[in-house]
Formats: structure tokens, sequence, C-alpha cells
């Protein structure tokens, strides 16, 4: 049994811990937001957050994460659903298209603008080059993150 | 209750009759439910295989239901895959239905015949099936028209708003609306006429009395159909026309909203996959020793066509398979290799010379034309085969017991996906339930049946639910691709620089046949000619289809013509389409746009390109930097002409994703094969764009044309790519004929 | 454990996407280890991980796993998605002949001493921003060592 603390809850997990993170969080724990999309880090669509830094989890075995805190994009929202700030600008800006690589993209957002809460367009880029959308909603994205550091309170309305 | 009258002309070829069925029927809860069967003119469509065998239940392709709570559901049969169809329809019945939108609901259409069938669809279509007499004059070639109409299921072809939101959806929102009036008349004992809708509300302005539509939804099912739905001009649109925001939105930023992928089920349990590489190659042997022996591991298939190892978890089966040797028969296909297929087109063009091959149009005598031109241009393009690389890899779920079959997917063809898990099984459809989620991505990927027949003979073999999942690698190497191609060009100018002559011979023709040709240039001698030269690889309908590598061969050589007239493209382009002012309006608006005049930074240049595709007339600019060691894409104008964008942002929306899409595949997009066997892999050998190479997009929306509408999902790729080359060479001079970019060496 | 052959079935391929009308193919090969809920399962799902090892270069076998979607550590001059890690240590970063390395990496300017590697295995994105290896994180000191360990040990055979 592996202890592990998802979204601020503590679960147990009877896995191989060379298993990797996604597979636990969906397969195990039954959260699919996280997405497969490559299972080589290389597309970004199974990012979460390590205590709060964004890690492929396709390719982070479930041992990496003892001791720390898991974030899906299950737990970003409060918990009467109110989205986060990144969330509602994702809705404001209708970025998703098929949706699937959005969770990823929602999740290395958050992780940008935790640590830049005014990014550059070069920054933005850069911070979000890992997470492929092959819907191209790489122009809506931009404006979602800069909607979603330029605003506060105002955008949390849902 | 169907249309009784008889002097329409027969449908045009090519085109759609406007008339439809209606029919009614209350269901479960007393809500109304309106349901419409438009009938096509042209019953043609190559991708359904379910056509010949067309069962008149499942004509029936779009739903309005109006619940006790007043809410109205729209019932959308089209699936949602990116593309905000299941808003774009909802509007459009909405507004013809004078709903109040805040209470309409969405809901996919099933793929289940027997609900669609008996419950509602044979209480309309049963007394015309039953007197062929009625039947003849107004249904005209039935069964194969009822059977197109089942093709409506498919999701694909930029259709669905031209197709079933004009024909299906608007139509039955005018008609329930009708039957709520006209049952409301009778209630309040008010002629018709003076009754109106509103914000799902029928209003009486004189008597200042109005009730919800729910209070009148028992009593309008009994109404007699209109025949005639009298549909909205566009002054009177509330809805249409309007960006409004999509439904399905919000749940795909929280991670809640389900794709196929997602499927869940008691005692699931999860298959990898490993096809043999080359396809039509059996898998003669395997060596499970050690995958046997690996934690998780349930059973260890040879499929004969595939290998599928079960496990536990889906990491376990994936790290099992990945353990198994196989061998694979010799097959034909083994001795293929790109240059060789190359080669092998070069050879049959060459063979095809100046007369053979099958000529798709004809116009003039362009061998005289040419012959006498002051100027011949000769050019020769080559496109590779693409993959799709949808974000979510295949997958589908199945559970097959007593007899039965549940199968789980995202499928852009439901009722072809449940075809296939009953043809699979030797099984009735009826016996088939076949449940559609999201799809992540589908791009023409998700109308192919592979992936439900691989997980429904695995599940058959298990006896328990499996989820088969498929590798990126599999993917990648497995799918349906769009082809690789050849096509050359001969083209001849007068001493004034005006075009003459256009001669085309290419590989291949899928779909649409008008993808090669250019009706809207105006060149007096044209012909356009095709050669078939099948390989191994499997076609599969890929964005945009044929107009993929035509948008990008044909406004390549306008190009080159232009270039040798002496004249700047978009002015030869003006020259080309003089006469059509529809045409030169899209044209003028991307030039306007982009300021084509306007000088730009020394390495910088502007490419031009302008294809109509799918109903939609589409210009695109391309400003591109040649300075660095690669092209750098900075900024693409697009102009489109849908007719009526029915929701304009999300129009927008698709016109920067076909760009993101195209892109790609002018960029970096390249499936090889060698062996016989596709080489790529992953993303790091079938590259994506990325966020820093997206340019900004500006798109300009020009509603051209409101009854006839175009579609939105694709028409905005086929003038990517050459837009971009085009403008690579006003940059550099260096004439980009083969794609992908990457091969190309700029420095 | 147990293991099932089913009698082969005469190989009848369907194209895959065909809609025929004849059911499909059942498996030539039908390996059944075990049917879900079986006890033994649970043997085989337990068994460790990692082997007990006091080995360093074992242990860094075992942990090198985590590695293996992307990278190979042997003279056969193959990359797979990340370059080959034969004889990695010593080397300059963005050396490896044919591997498309990002920018960053090129230009870091970094020679991969054992040090060097288990500063950037601890945080990769952090040692070079930019780096287009975006897993490969491994917080526990004691498993980079012995990652290490085995990548020398590899190197050298």
């Amino acid at each position: 049994m592996i202890t592990l603390n998802v979204n601020g809850q503590a679960k147990e997990v009877d896995v191989d811990p060379a298993t990797p993170i996604l597979w636990v969080v969906r397969e195990n724990l039954k959260m699919t937001g996280t997405k497969f999309g490559c299972g080589v880090a290389l597309c970004g669509a199974c990012t979460v957050h390590l205590d709060g830094k964004p890690v492929r989890s396709c390719s982070t075995p479930v041992f990496e994460a003892d001791g720390k805190a898991i974030t899906t994009i299950e737990g970003l929202a409060e918990e009467d659903g109110t989205f986060s700030k990144v969330q509602q600008a994702w809705v404001d800006q209708q970025v998703a298209q098929c949706g699937y690589c959005q969770s990823g993209q929602i999740m290395s957002a958050t992780a940008l603008l935790k640590n830049n809460p005014n990014p550059s367009d070069e920054q933005i880029d850069a911070a979000m080059a890992g997470n492929i959308c092959r819907c191209g909603t790489y122009v809506r994205i931009r404006k979602a993150i800069k909607t979603a550091a330029g605003t506060s309170s105002e955008t949390q309305e849902a | 209750m169907a249309d009784t009258k008889t002097s329409e002309a027969a449908p045009k070829k090519g085109k759609w009759t406007r008339r439809a069925f209606i029919g009614a029927g209350v269901v479960a809860g007393g809500a109304l439910v309106v349901g419409v069967a438009v009938r096509p003119g042209n019953p043609i469509d190559r991708l359904s295989p379910m056509l010949a065998k067309g069962k008149g239940e499942q004509l029936i392709n779009a739903w309005v239901k109006i619940d006790a709570d007043n809410i109205v559901t729209a019932i959308i049969p089209h699936v949602e895959m990116g593309q905000g169809i299941f808003t774009s329809l909802a509007q459009m019945l909405a507004d013809e239905l004078d709903a109040d939108w805040s209470k309409v609901k969405i809901l996919e259409a099933p793929a289940d015949a027997k609900y669609v069938s008996h419950d509602i669809g044979r209480e309309f279509l049963a007394p015309s099936l039953e007197v062929p007499a009625i039947l003849e004059p107004t249904v005209g070639g039935t069964f194969l028209q009822l059977a197109t109409a089942m093709n409506l299921q498919i999701t694909g072809g930029s259709f669905s708003i031209r197709g079933t939101g004009q024909r299906a959806m608007r139509v039955a929102g005018a008609a329930a609306k009708e039957m709520l009036i006209a049952a409301a008349a009778e209630d309040w004992k008010v002629p018709a006429g003076e009754l109106r809708a509103e914000n799902s509300m029928i209003i009486h302005d004189k008597s200042s009395k109005s009730a919800p539509f729910a209070d009148f939804a028992a009593a309008a099912a009994e109404q007699g159909l209109p025949n005639k739905p009298k549909l909205k001009s566009p002054k009177d649109y509330k809805l249409m026309g309007k960006t409004i925001a999509r439904t399905d939105i919000p749940e795909k930023s929280n991670g809640a909203a389900i794709f196929g992928i997602d499927a869940d089920l008691p005692g699931m349990k999860y298959a990898a996959v490993k096809a043999a590489p080359v396809v039509g190659a059996t898998v003669e042997s395997i060596n499970a020793d050690t995958a046997k022996t690996m934690p998780g591991v349930l059973q260890i298939l040879n499929m004969g066509d595939f290998i599928a190892v079960v496990a536990d978890g889906y990491w376990q089966a994936e790290q099992a398979l990945g353990t198994i040797e196989a061998k694979y028969s010799k097959t034909e296909g083994d001795a293929l290799d790109q240059d060789a297929l190359f080669a092998r087109y070069a050879t049959m063009l060459d063979e095809a010379g100046d007369k053979d091959g099958d000529v798709e149009t004809e116009e003039g005598d362009v061998g005289e034309a040419f012959a006498s031109a002051a100027t011949k241009v000769e050019a020769e393009y080559k496109v590779p085969f693409l993959a799709h690389a949808t974000m979510e890899p295949m997958n589908c779920t199945a559970w097959v017991r007593d007899g039965k079959c549940d199968v789980w997917s995202g499928h852009q063809a439901p009722l072809m996906a449940r075809k296939a898990a009953a043809d699979t099984l030797g099984i009735d459809m009826d016996d088939v339930t076949y449940h559609n989620a999201y799809l992540g991505g589908g791009f023409g990927r998700r109308s192919e049946t592979d992936v439900i027949i691989m997980a429904t003979r695995i599940a058959k073999a298990a006896k328990y639910p499996v989820k088969m999942i498929w590798s990126r690698e599999e993917d990648t190497m497995q799918d349906h691709y769009r082809p690789s191609a050849t096509s050359r060009f001969q083209g001849g100018l007068d001493k004034d620089g005006k075009a003459v002559s256009w001669s085309n011979i290419h590989t291949h023709l899928f779909d649409p046949q008008e993808a090669p040709t250019v009706p809207y240039y105006n060149i007096a001698n044209h012909k356009i000619r095709k050669i078939d030269v099948p390989t191994h690889l499997r076609f599969g309908p890929w964005r945009s289809v044929d107009h993929s590598q035509h948008g990008y061969f044909i406004e390549s050589f306008v190009d080159e013509m232009a270039h040798a007239a002496g004249k700047d493209g978009y002015a030869f382009r003006r020259e080309l389409l003089a006469g059509s002012a529809r045409h030169l309006k899209v044209l003028d608006k991307a030039a306007e746009m982009a300021g084509w005049d306007k000088p730009l930074p020394e390495g910088h240049g502007r490419g031009i390109a302008f294809v109509p595709s799918f109903g939609t007339i589409v210009a695109e600019v391309a400003e591109v930097d040649m300075t660095g060691k690669k092209p750098k894409v900075k900024k693409i104008y697009v102009a489109a002409d849908p007719g009526f964008a029915v929701n304009p942002d999300g129009f927008a929306a698709q016109m920067e994703s076909s760009i993101a899409y195209g892109l790609t595949a002018t960029l970096y997009g390249e499936i090889s094969v060698k062996d016989g066997a596709v080489q790529q892999s992953n993303f790091h050998d079938y590259p994506i764009l990325r966020i820093n190479e997206m340019p900004e997009v500006e798109v300009e929306i020009i509603n051209g044309d409101h009854k006839r509408l175009g579609g939105a999902g694709e028409p905005g790729l086929p003038p990517l790519a050459p837009a971009v080359t085009n403008a690579i060479f006003a940059a550099t001079g260096n004439r980009v004929r083969e794609l992908p970019l990457s091969k190309v060496n700029f420095a | 454990m147990k293991a099932v052959f089913r009698a082969s079935a005469p190989v009848l391929v369907i194209a895959l996407g065909a809609c025929g009308s004849d059911p499909a193919p059942e498996p030539t090969e039908q390996i059944v280890v075990r049917e879900p809920g079986q006890d033994g399962s649970d043997a085989a799902a337990a068994a460790p991980a990692e082997e007990a090892t006091d080995s360093l270069v074992a242990a860094g076998k075992a942990a090198f796993n985590t590695c293996v979607a992307c990278h190979v550590v042997d003279d056969s001059g193959i990359n797979r998605i990340g370059p080959n890690l034969y004889g990695v240590i010593g080397r300059a970063a963005g050396s490896v002949d044919g591997f498309k390395y990002s920018d960053a990496m090129t230009s870091s300017g970094i020679t991969w001493t054992k040090e060097e590697l288990d500063n950037y295995l601890a945080n990769p994105a952090a040692k070079v921003p930019g780096t287009t290896m975006m897993a490969g994180a491994i917080s526990d000191a004691g498993r980079r060592e012995a990652i290490i360990a085995y990548i020398e040990d590899a190197s050298a055979n």
C-alpha cells in the first residue's frame, strides 16, 4: 500500500511503486481528468503538480510522490465548484476545442502564473511549449493566460 | 405525414433538396418530441458501408424535446470533437423555435436504431413506407435516400451546419414552434395567427396572455405536422449569427468531460496492443515467456493481425507487451520504401504522358493552347503521407456477453461503429449498444472502425469488459494516412501574361471529387487527370481530405504562373477571378487585412493563397520571417466567406485550428515508409506545432449568402501551406515544391 | 498460474477497418495467465518492482526503468526519444551525433560530471531551462546516485 496525498486528500493505493502517477490517478483513483497522450513526456496532456511544480505524470513513477502533494485538474476549483482564475480565463477566452489536452494546459498555466504572475509573451511560450494542442488553441491559450494574470477577483464569477 | 408536393424537379447531382419530413410523438413524461429527417438529393456517400442495407428506422437524425420544466433539449445527431457543433446546431434549432437559450439543453443523439425508429420514427415513416403510391412522389428514390439520410450520422466533411443544421435542426425548431402555437390556439380559442413565441413562451399580445411551451407540449404532439415550417429570414435571427459561449467548454476546463478513453466499467481490464508493423502482415508466432510472468497480466493474445496483452492496469499491459517477441509474415508491402514509392508515382505519371489517366475535367484544348502559349510553365510537387495524431490516442472499450455487446468510444460515425461491432461478432445490430463520448480530436481518423473491431475481438476472447488503448507509437504507425502524392502541372500564358491553359495530372483521388479542380479560375483551356497508384498503406480522410494536398499544389502553381507572367500573386489571382464578385471580395479582403502593398522588413515575405472548399471560400496571407535558420511564420490573415457564420467566434476558432493543423503539416508533417513499415512513432519524430511556433491569426468573416452555408472545420486548412511557401518564395526566391519544410535547407 | 493454449484456428486476416459480414477471426493463440480476481494474481502483482540488492549498480539498473522509455545505455549508437547515454559521464552536453537537442541543451556549456548529472536529474528544467527532457526528475538522492553508477558501469562494458 502506498499512501498518496491527492488534491488534499489521503488516498491508499495498492500498486507497483514504479507505476506512473498517470495510471494510478486514472485507473486506481478513477480521476480521469488527467490524460494519456504520448507516454514519454513529449505532449504534456498528463501534466499534474507535485508540490506545486508541473510534472509529466506519464513518466513520473508514483514513488516520486511519496511525501508530496499531488494536484490534478480536479483539484483546481474550489470545493463548491467555483473555477480557479486560470480555469475561468479558459472559459472566458473559449479556449477548449476537443478539450483533450486542456487539463494539461491548465495545469502548466497554473504553475506558470504561480511562479510568475505577470509573464511576458516569450515567457508564456517558453512555459507552455511542452504542452501540445492538436486543435491549435494556442492563440487563445496565450490570451487566457494574460486574462488570468491581468485580472483577479472579478474573474472568479462563475 | 409527408410533404405531398409533387412538382419538385429531380434533385440535381451534388445538391441537397430542401424539403424535409417531419415527425412528432409523445415520449415518456409528456414531452413533445419532433424529429426531422432530411432527404438528400444526392444519395452518394462512399464512406458508409451501411448504405446499401439502409433501414428506414435509421432515418431520423435530429430531435427536439420539450419537457415539463420548459427545458428545450436539442438532440444533436453529430459528435463533438472540438468543432463546437453541439452549441452551433442547438443555436440553429433554438433560434427557429424561439427558445430561451438559458433553458436549452444539449444531448447527443444515441446510435440506437431501435430508439430512433420504433418509438418515434415509425410514427411518421410507417404510413409512407406502407403506402408506396403516396411514398413515391414524396420520397422519390426511397430506400437509397433513406440510407443516405442515415449517413448523416457521420460527422465530417464540414457538413454539420450546412447540411444538418440548415435542413434538419432549423426545420425541427420551426416545426415545433408551429405545433406549439397551434396547440395554444386551440386551448385559448384564438387564431394561431395572433400568437407568437418568445423565450420559450407562447404569447397572445391582444389579451396579454402568455404561457410556457411546456403547457402545450403534449397537445402540440397531437397536432398535424406542418408540411413546410416557415424558417426565419436573417433579420429575425436571435441566436444565429451571434457568438455564443460553447456549452462544452466548462467541463473541458475542470477535467469533468468524459472522452472515449475515460470509459469505466465494473471489473474492467486493460489491453495494450501491437499490430504487425507492415499492414497486411500476420503475426506468425509470439514468444511471451517473459510477459506471462509479469505482474498484473491476465491474458496474452495473438489475434492473427495484432498482439494484445490484457492486464489489471494499462501500464502493466504495456510493459508486458514490450517484452513479447513476434515473428511476422512476409508481404508484398515489405519491399516498399518512400523513395521507391515516389519513383513509382513518377514512372506511372510518365507512362500516362499527355493523354492517359482518368480525365476529371476538361474544357477547350489544352494541347493546342499550351503549344501556342507565349510562356510555358511546368512544375512538379510532392507531399508525404500524414498521420492524424489526435491527442487522444485511439481507444475503445467493449464488453461482450450473453450474445450481446456494449461498446464505448468516441467515434465520428456512431452507427458505423455499432455495425462494425455487430459484424465482428456476427450478431444483430440490435444486440449492440454503442456509447459515444467526446472525441479527443477526430480530423477524420475517428471515422475508421479498426479500433472498434479490435476491441470487440479482444473483449470477446476475454469475456469481461476490456479497455483497449493504443500507445502513441501504435497510433502513429497504424493510422489511415493522408496519402503521399505527386502532382504535375503545365500552364500556358499568352503574351500579355494571361493564363490560357492549365493542365494537371496527379496521383490518387479520394474526396471531395472537386479538390483538384479550379472552376473558379477563369482559364479557357483546362484538363485535369489522375492516376491511381495503390499502396498497402491505408488511406483515411485527413482534415480537408484531398484539398489538403491540392490546395498546396494548385496555389503553388498559380504563384509560379504569376511569377512567370511577371505579375504579383495577388494581382494575378484577381485576373483569374474576374467576373466572380463573391470570390474576389474574399481575396481582396485578405490582401487588405495584410496590407499587401506595404513593405516588409528585409528577409521577410508575404504569400497569398485562395481555396474554396466545403462550401466556404477562404483566402489567406502568410507573413514569414526567413532571416533565421528556419522559416518563422509570423502572422496569418484569413478572410473567409462561409455564406453565413452561425457562431462567428466558433468559426474563427476553426480557422485558427486549421492553421495550426496545416502549419504542422507544412513545417514538419511526414510519415515515411521503410521496408513497408512506418518509420515515425511518437512526437519526437512526428512533431506537432507548439505554442512558440504558433503565428498570430487574424480572421475576418464575410457573410456572402445566408441561403447556402459552407463548412468551418476544414476550409481554413488548404490555403495555409501554399500561403506560407509562396511567402518563402517572396522572401528568398526559393520555390518549395516538396513538403514538409523541415526537409529544405534554407541556410 | 496456468497457461491455456487454444487450438489454432485457421488464420483469416481481415483488413483492419473493413466491415465484412463474416464474424472476425478468433485469436490464433490465447494464453490465459489467470482470470480476474483469481488468487496468484496478487502474488504476481505484489512482486516487488525492485529486487532487494546491496549492489549500487544493480539498484541503479532497476531505478533506470524510469528512464528506459526514452534512453538506452549501449554502444549501438542508437538514440531513442532521448540521446544514448553510453559514455555520458565526462561528455559535453548536447554532443551525441545524430540527436536533435534543444537549443537550451546545446548551448548549456555543461560537461557531464557525476555532480552535474546528479544536479540535473534532481530537477532537469531548473538546471537547463528549456530542455526538452520534460520528465525524469528524481527527488531521491540515493536513487540518483544509483542511476549514475549504473550508467557509468554500463558505459564501461
